[in-house]
């Protein structure tokens, strides 16, 4: 059975990972972030820089690879104060997008989560199993988005390939 | 398959988790025990019928660990017997 979906796999992005208590992160980020959050396994979007709370204390910041250098200006990972972490992570993660009628229909196969508009809805954003593999997921314009650890996505584009065929 | 309930991401899939092992089971001063009961400590694991309280890492997921009581006669997730925490 084939599916009307296309499957995008994407570039690097900018990643940076947060951790620490919500008002020390805000405060040291100041206005080089969306403002966090506050709803587990949501996002918040300023000028195509995205942020994630997808754990307590931790977060993921998205942004264009363009971005990395000056977003690591801002937020100065290096020095940062004891009680926080910052950590660019770029190059670890593949982004696939899956889009189209059936994008659900595929994600069904991949992932046990019920990724339904009305549980997972356009703000929603969660470490969850694709393919048996810890995985972002979030949704995206038509369709379901998804990162994996970066040295699986070669698997992962074959998984989505045969899935698909 | 269980849906357990992870505290900061909600229901979730059992395959999304760790089991972290029996929460109790304390470990002893190698030193003080004696050997049959420092090996029954490592390779004994306690198999109550019942309510059991467990270990979770909520590893595919948020990263949570947390705790949860197990009726190991039907798998189901339930709340703590009177008078434990």
């Amino acid at each position: 059975m084939s599916y009307d979906v296309t499957i995008e796999r994407c570039g690097l992005m900018a990643l940076f990972d947060l951790k620490g208590a919500p008002d020390a992160v805000s405060k040291w980020a100041g206005d080089a972030l969306p403002s966090l959050p506050y709803r587990p396994n949501s996002r918040t979007e300023k000028d195509s820089i995205e942020l994630f709370y997808i754990g307590r204390d931790h977060w993921i910041t998205r942004a264009p690879l363009a971005q990395e250098n000056a977003m690591e200006a801002r937020l100065m990972p290096t020095d940062c104060p004891a009680d926080i972490s910052i950590v660019r992570v770029s190059d670890t993660m593949t982004f696939f997008r899956i889009v189209g009628p059936d994008a659900g229909q595929v994600m069904s196969i991949a992932c046990p989560m019920d990724l339904h508009d009305s549980v997972f809805g356009t703000d929603a954003v969660s470490y969850t199993e694709v393919f048996g593999l810890k995985a972002l997921v979030m949704r995206c314009q038509d369709g379901i988005e998804f990162a994996v650890e970066q040295s699986f996505a070669d698997m992962v584009e074959d998984y989505l390939i045969r899935a698909t065929a | 398959m269980m849906l357990i309930t992870c505290p900061f991401c909600g229901k979730r899939n059992e395959s999304e988790f760790i089991h972290g092992g029996p929460v109790g089971a304390v470990r002893p001063d190698p030193n003080a025990v004696s050997d049959e009961e420092w090996v029954e400590y490592l390779t004994v694991t306690p198999n109550p019928l019942g309510p059991v309280q467990e270990k979770w890492w909520h590893a595919r997921g948020c990263g949570e660990w947390f705790t949860i009581w197990r009726d190991t006669r039907t798998h189901d997730i339930v709340e703590a017997p009177d008078g434990t925490k």
